[in-house]
Parts: structure tokens; sequence; C-alpha cells
């Protein structure tokens, strides 16, 4: 956490029993979220910001379909265990926050299959051990796993089967935090952010199929009317979450790993403010890119749509050439009820030539160009879902309802913050001309270049 | 006090100012230099070689974007020109600048006036930087006129219009106070102290013309007579002339404004030069216009500040108040307050009395008393995370005065907007979430074991490491 909050090193801790660990090994600097995410994808880490979207944009839309390859051919292979061997307090699962309900695995890939379908879903849920073969599973439904175990598996009494796969690859990480379309699987969309097809293998004791460069896999199912507790857990809002919740069971049947495996995991909590840890900095590196696509594949005209980049989740900055407020309504509506329904709760749009990542420019946007009277628009009050995770509502209003959201509903808003009626000016091509002047003279000042607009395009609109 | 070159000096030792020594023409170039170097956090700029008599410096009473960087505080160089120490916090700044202490000036007119007159030089052979038509532009100054014995400084903002003739926007109310006609002098390139003084005594709702009073009260200023004035001894352009109210010309709306004007009623006057007095080798600050960032913004921003700390918290009989911030980032459009919640309400009631203080802006985030004011970001991370989206953005009927900062509906009142970031003092202590963070995630004995632990793993030289790089960044 301290080498978080002091936006230093990886640190990878070797000496400790059974595994090794790595704490945030995403996390990219405050200046540059995005840094160590581009260098898991083999991009370059001088990417300015668009150039950087431009490029995730890009691969996603040229998907790679995996490949299965022999047990023998697969890493995670070299140590098999099942049936009593299965032992999950064999490894060393850190207990993050001391008012943690326990120790969690949370920086990981939790595969499950479509009862209905060829569909496989890769996603990204906490889960806290509970002993031997067992865990609980965050899953929160509205979201596409917790649907489909609470509105198929369980409503059929069925186990849902599953495996967590625990340090993947990079692409496999970035793919299981993006929301990939229902029924498309995001193992074909890592193939395309790796540029080459993901290596998998089958599981030991289900017919799942898991990445074979993972380090560890837990491979088991998640039963139906069985419950555990969950929570509570320094989360995401940078505040301890609670109270302790009832969340489904995992019940595990067999776990397989690399000699040695490296655990990765993430100090939740402390993504918030000026510090960075996986969360945020894959909030702005892969979900920001495949925001942007999604809304440019949905018909909307977006220049970018990027997190706030001290707050993850809960709020997005989206700039667009398009103003007009029914525009902006329809997007927003279409942002609540798609992937943005239970995290995000603000959508602040900005004009086309506004940084949605400069927070200074957004702040700027909102304070001089959002009109109390009429760009404020909040989506029906205490009508919307809600993740119980937040810190607003009171324990009463968050409930244990079985399916994971808030017993009481919330509201989302939208806030247009752009400056189409106040006749905003765009650079004319004098003005490029001077500013890139002017750049040019700091940098022989001995101004680093870097994070000049127009000697390093893209960096800032300024 | 720290004159203007005694700062720049400071500046220079801390790495914190950048000398562009190429040629840089003060028509144009040098405020579109200056304007890039502030929005990228540059350090202060000094131009010195521009073709004209003086050497120009911009950000001087500026700082750098704080989500930008959470080892600089945007007040900094404005605590340092104020001769605070430079552990002074946030807290300590808006405090010492609210008390508005006034001294008496009778023991400090002993100084000579550096500047020295000029016969060889015109308003444009001092090589100011011009505004978007090519005028001289006029900023970071003051004027000074004396009426009845008494002198008063005003803050300005104009051009010069020819070789000789100045027209100025000034505080309406300092224009009402000064005779139609008075001689008078400009003066550029002053320590901060009669900057933040002329702003206090001018453009809030209490004038008062003992701004000089008011610029000793802050720390120690030199001072000199020209005529039956009193000015700034250590200015390093001073020029002198007559000056007369222009009543019947209408300030200029699509002009733009600089900070100052934001805040109070302004009107036009015109200066007939005389003499022009230059120090060896001067020095003028000056800002641009219209931009983020700028140092207008940062020292309006914060005698706004000062003033409002001052007023809440004197209001009630209480002190629930912590700290009050417009972020300059927000360009007056925004202000934060930091308080402890009394009672259920007053969240409301403070964030309405803040409305009735200032016109500048029509949004309040209220915080808890732990916010921290050197974290901007986390304190907005609050306003989205800790506010209801229902319940804790509460607009107000739609018949307030318009604010001054924000661009839209200029003719028109509107609603005002409060966010309310705080916990609910109705609620159990079970509801109150705890922060994540270093100190409250872990247990003493952990935080001890780390503690004993950093150096031994090498943890304190790799972060000694990451620092140096940073600098040389």
């Amino acid at each position: 956490m301290l080498l978080n909050e002091e936006d230093s090193s990886v640190p990878l801790f070797e000496n400790v029993e059974e595994a090794r660990l790595v704490g945030d090994p995403y996390r990219g600097s405050q200046r540059r979220p995005w840094d160590r995410i581009a260098l898991g994808l083999e991009l370059p880490t001088d990417l300015s910001y668009r150039e950087y979207y431009e490029s995730v944009i890009e691969r996603l839309k040229n998907p790679v379909d995996p490949i299965t390859v022999a047990a023998d051919d697969a890493p995670c292979k070299e140590v098999i265990q099942t049936g009593d061997d299965v032992d999950l307090l064999d490894f060393p699962w850190p207990y993050i926050h001391a008012g943690d309900g326990g120790r969690y695995s949370n920086l990981h890939t939790l595969i499950a299959p479509d009862i209905d379908s060829e569909w496989v879903d890769w996603s990204y849920h906490r889960s806290m051990i509970h002993d031997s073969e067992t865990a609980s599973v965050l899953l929160l439904a509205g979201e596409q796993t917790p649907n489909m175990y609470y509105y198929k598996y369980e409503r059929r009494n069925e186990p849902m089967p599953v495996a967590i796969a625990i340090g993947v690859e990079p692409a496999v990480q970035y793919a299981s935090v993006m929301w990939i379309p229902t029924g498309r699987n995001e193992a074909e969309f890592a193939g395309g952010l790796k540029q080459g097809p993901v290596e998998l293998v089958p599981c030991e004791t289900n017919d799942l199929l898991v990445p074979a460069t993972a380090e560890l896999v837990i491979e088991g199912e998640i039963l139906p009317n069985e419950r555990r507790d969950e929570g509570p857990f320094g989360d995401y809002f940078g505040y301890m979450n609670g109270p302790r919740r009832s969340m489904p069971l995992f019940r595990v049947t067999g776990i397989t790993h690399q000699t040695d495996p490296i655990l990765p995991f993430c100090v939740e909590g402390v993504g918030v403010g000026h510090t960075e840890n996986t969360t945020s900095s894959m909030e702005i590196g892969c979900v920001g890119p495949d925001a942007t696509l999604g809304l440019r594949t949905a018909g909307f005209d977006v220049e970018c749509c990027a997190p706030w980049k001290s707050t993850p989740r809960t709020v997005y900055a989206i700039s667009t050439e398009k103003t007009n407020p029914s525009y902006l309504h329809d997007m927003a509506n279409f942002i609540f009820t798609t992937w943005g329904m239970l995290h995000v709760d603000f959508f602040v749009f900005v004009d086309a030539d506004v940084n949605p990542l400069d927070q200074r420019a957004v702040l700027e946007a909102l304070a001089l160009h959002a009109d109390p009277d009429t760009d404020f628009h909040q989506f029906g009050v205490e009508t919307m879902p809600k993740v119980p995770l937040n810190i607003y509502q009171t324990p009463t209003e968050k409930g244990d309802v079985q399916t994971g959201t808030s017993k009481a509903k919330t509201s989302k808003a939208y806030i247009d913050a752009t400056s189409a009626e106040s006749g905003r000016e765009n650079c004319d091509i004098d003005d490029v001309e001077r500013k890139y002047r002017a750049q040019k003279i700091l940098k022989r000042a001995g101004i680093e270049s870097e994070t000049f607009s127009f000697i390093a395009p893209g960096e800032s609109t300024q | 006090m720290t004159a203007v070159r005694q700062h720049l000096d400071r500046l220079s030792e801390t790495d914190d100012l950048i000398t562009i020594t190429e040629h840089v023409h003060w028509d144009g170039m040098a405020a579109e230099v200056a304007s890039e170097a502030i929005q990228h956090n540059c350090p202060v700029t000094l131009f010195e070689n521009t073709s004209g008599a003086v050497q120009l410096a911009s950000g001087v009473y500026g700082g750098a974007d704080q989500f930008a960087s959470k080892e600089q505080q945007p007040w900094q160089r404005i605590t340092q020109a104020l001769d605070l120490s430079a552990d002074c916090s946030y807290n300590e700044l808006i405090k010492r600048l609210a008390q508005w202490n006034s001294a008496s000036i009778d023991g400090q007119l002993t100084d000579e006036a550096k500047a020295t007159v000029r016969n060889d030089i015109d308003l444009y052979g001092l090589g100011l930087p011009t505004t978007s038509d090519g005028r001289p532009l006029m900023s970071l100054g003051l004027l000074v006129v004396e009426k009845d014995g008494i002198t008063t400084w005003a803050p300005i903002k104009g051009q010069a219009q020819r070789s000789r003739t100045l027209r100025l926007s000034v505080p309406q109310a300092f224009a009402e106070w000064c005779p139609p006609q008075a001689d008078a002098s400009v003066v550029l390139g002053v320590s901060a102290a009669p900057l933040i003084a002329a702003l206090q005594g001018w453009t809030q709702v209490q004038t008062t013309p003992a701004v000089p009073n008011l610029a000793a009260g802050l720390t120690d200023v030199s001072l000199t007579s020209i005529g039956s004035r009193t000015v700034p001894a250590d200015a390093e352009v001073r020029i002198d002339g007559q000056m007369s109210v222009e009543p019947q010309v209408e300030p200029d709306d699509n002009a733009t404004k600089a900070a100052w004007e934001l805040a109070c009623e302004t009107t036009t006057i015109k200066i007939e030069t005389d003499t022009i007095a230059l120090r060896e080798q001067p020095i003028v600050p000056f800002t641009p216009l219209g931009e983020p960032l700028t140092d207008d913004l940062h020292l309006l921003c914060l005698v706004e500040t000062a003033k409002l700390f001052r007023r809440v918290n004197n209001y009630w009989g209480a002190s629930p108040v912590e700290w009050i911030q417009l972020p300059v980032e927000g360009r007056l459009g925004f202000c934060i307050v930091s308080s402890e919640i009394l009672y259920a309400g007053f969240e409301w009631q403070l964030a309405n009395t803040l409305f009735s203080f200032s016109d500048l802006f029509d949004k309040v985030l209220v915080l808890d008393e732990q916010a921290d004011p050197t974290n901007l970001a986390r304190s907005l991370d609050d306003m989205w995370v800790k506010a209801h989206p229902a319940n804790d953005w509460t607009f107000s009927e739609p018949n307030a005065s318009r604010a001054t900062a924000p661009v839209y509906r200029p003719d028109e009142n509107g609603s005002q907007l409060y966010i309310n970031a705080t916990w609910d003092p109705r609620w159990d202590e079970e509801y109150i979430a705890p922060r994540v963070t270093f100190e409250t995630t872990f247990s003493e004995n952990v935080l001890e074991s780390i503690a004993d632990r950093w150096n031994e793993l090498g943890l304190g030289e790799l972060l000694d490491k990451q620092e140096m790089g940073d600098v040389h960044e």
C-alpha cells in the first residue's frame, strides 16, 4: 500500500511460503496510469493517452480465437491437486486491510459458462477464502456472470461450474475487466489485445477451458442456494464498506498451478485521489478504451470515454463533438441501462477538445459550463439499482438482498459540461502554430516536451 | 518584505524558475509562451530577451495544478512571496490573510524609490506583452492615488493606447472614492503583499482605501513618497501621470477579464503619462488573461477564500469551518468547504451562507472536517462517492442571482447547487465507513513492523531514487 501511495515500483514478495505474491502489478503512475498496462501489451510506454486508447481500440476490433493446448504444454498443470489433496489454505492469500472480513483473492479471472449456449464469460469478482475448500464470491446481480448464476443456474437448482485463474497473462486480465458484450467470449478479445491466440487447457474436474499460462487455477462450482459471509472489505470507493453480507458459496474441486506460483493481488481502496492501484489503472487503461469503443459501436460520436482519474468506476467523463441535449440524454440512458448500471453514478460530458483524463480541464468545464438550472440531469430519484459496496447508503438501505444489489434504489446523474451555447471558439490553424512555436521555445529552454500537446500530440488538449 | 527580484532569486534556488534566453518578442509571443508554461505546470518563466526595456516574468504568483502533483500546492509561491515559512500550511496562509491586519505605515516611508526616471522611453518601449489587439497589456499592477492625505492602491487591468495614454479597468468603488482627476502612478513589478491588499481593499463588499496599511499588516513593506502619494519603493516600473475617471466609457463586456474583475463592478479610467521610471534591468511579472491557472486567478482565489473563511467562522458564535478553498482549477466557479456539521441541516445553512457572501460561484461542495485541503483529488472523490446522487445534490429554486465566474446565462438568474459529501449527523456511528489509508488500514503493531522493515527491505532507498527520478523528469 505504501508503495502505491508513493507511486513507486511494483513489489514482488519472494519469501512467502508456498507461493510468491506480487502487489498491484498493473498499477501505473499517477500521471500516466496506462503505462504498465501498455507494457503488458507490448505497446510503447511513451504513448500519449489518445495514442494508447486508439491502439487498444484497434486491437479490440480485431479479436483472435483462442487455441487449445495439451496439459503437458500448459504451465498451469505443473502441479495438480484434486480430491482430498485440495487445500485452499496451502496458499498465502493476503489479508489486505485490518477491517476485512477475511483473506482474499481479488486479482484474477473468474471463468463461467452460460448454461444455454457455448458462451463462456470471463470476469473479475473478488473471493473471500473460508476454509480448505470453500470461498464466498462477490456476485452482484446486473453483471453477466452473476446474472447467469442467479437467474439461470440457481433457478434451475444447478451448480455453476467455474474456474478462478490467478496470475493470468496481461491480455487475459485486461479482457476480464472489460464489458465484453453478452455472447462474445473474452478469450477472443484477449487474443485481439495480445495480437495472437490465447492458449487454453481443459480443467481437471469440469469441462471449462482455462488460460494455460495462469500461475494457479482453482476449479470448482458455485452452489445454488448456498451462501457464506462476505466482507466487509476496503473497496474501490476508498472506504471500508460493510456490513458483512451473504454471498454465493464456491466449493473447490481441484487446484492446478505452476511450481512456485506468483499470485497477484490488489491493495483495493487506495486507487483514489492521487494514488493508483491495479483497479484504478485498469479502469483507465482497459475499461476506458473498451467503453469508448462500445459507445462508438452503438452509434455515438464519442471522442473519448474515460473514468475520472482519481475515482475509479463511479464517474466517467466523455468528450464528444455532438452536444445537443437529446443526444446527451440518449447516450446517458444507453450507458446507465447497460454497462454503467451498477457501479457508475455520474457521467460528465465535455467538449471534444477537452481531455477527459485531465481532471483540471473537466473540473473547469464543470465549474464554468454546467448550469445548475439546465445541465444537471438526474435519472429518476430512488429508482436505479446500485451495488451495496457504496458508502452513501445506510446498512438498512443496502440490506442483504439475495441477488447482491442494494435493497434501496438510488439515482444516476449526468452533467452537461459542454460549452455549446457559450460559443467557445476552437483553435484555428494560427493558434495551433503559435502554441507549437511557444512549446518549442519552452523545450529549448529545458522543459521536458512530453507533456506538450503539439510536440507530443494527444497528451493534452491544451 | 520580498521584492519581486528577491522572490525570483529564491525560486531559482529551488529550481522553480526557468530562464528563456532566446529572443521572444513581446508582441504576442511572450504571452503565448507564458500561457503554455502555466497550463503545463512549468516553473516560473523569466524572459531575458524580449526587445523591450523590461524583462518579463510569468507564473510568479501562480502554481501547479493540484491534480498533476501531490507534492506541489498552487499557493506555495505566494506563501514564499509573503515571507511565510516554507512549512506554512494552507490553513495558516488562509488564516493569515483572513486576519485583515492593518498596520501603520508612518515609520516605513523611509526608502528611496528604486526606480529612476527615464526620459528615453514611452509605453510601447517598455516591451510589455501585447493583448490580442496588439496593445501593451497592463496586468498584475497597481494604480496609486492620493486623496485628502490618504493613499490607496487599486488593482488594474488594461492597455496602453498610443505611446503616452493608458486606459485601465479599475474597481468602481475605487473610482467613486477617487477625485475625478488626480495625479496618479501605475506601478508594475510589485511584491505580493500590495497586490493582495489591493484586492482585499477594493474587490470585496466592504471596501477600504487603507490598502497600504493592509499590505503592511501582511508583511513588512518598503515604501516611498512620489509627490503626495505613497508607493511601493521596490516597484520595478513606475508610470506617473494624470488620471481621469471616464464614467462615460462603458466597460467592454466582450473584453477578456482579469480574475478580479469578476469579483466587483468595474469602471474605466484614463491616464496621460508624464514620466516613466525604471529600476536597473527591470523585471515585470505579468499574467495572460482568460487562461487557466494564471497568477491573477491564484491571487483572487486566496483573497476570496480568506474573506469567506473570516466571515463564516465569525457568524454563528462558533467556528466549525476547518477550511475553505476556491480551487484555482475551478476558475472561481466552484467552492469547497470542510466543516464540522454541527447539527442536521447545518450543511445547507453553510452552503447558502457561502452563496450569500460571494457572487463568484454557484456550486459548493461540503466536506467533513477530516478532509485534507492539500488533496483536491481526494476531496472531489468524496463528492462522487460520498454524496448520494439523489439526496445530496441539492438545487435551489431558480431565482438566485447569477454567479459571475461561470459563462452561462449572463443576464438571467438561476439555481445554485450544493453537494453534501458529509456524514449525516443522524447516522449511527456504525454506519460511518472508515477511509482506506495506510494509517487506518493496519493495526499499530503492523505499522510499527513496516516502519522497522522499510529500510531493511531497501524500500526507503528505492523511494529516494524514485524521487530523484521525478526531479529529473
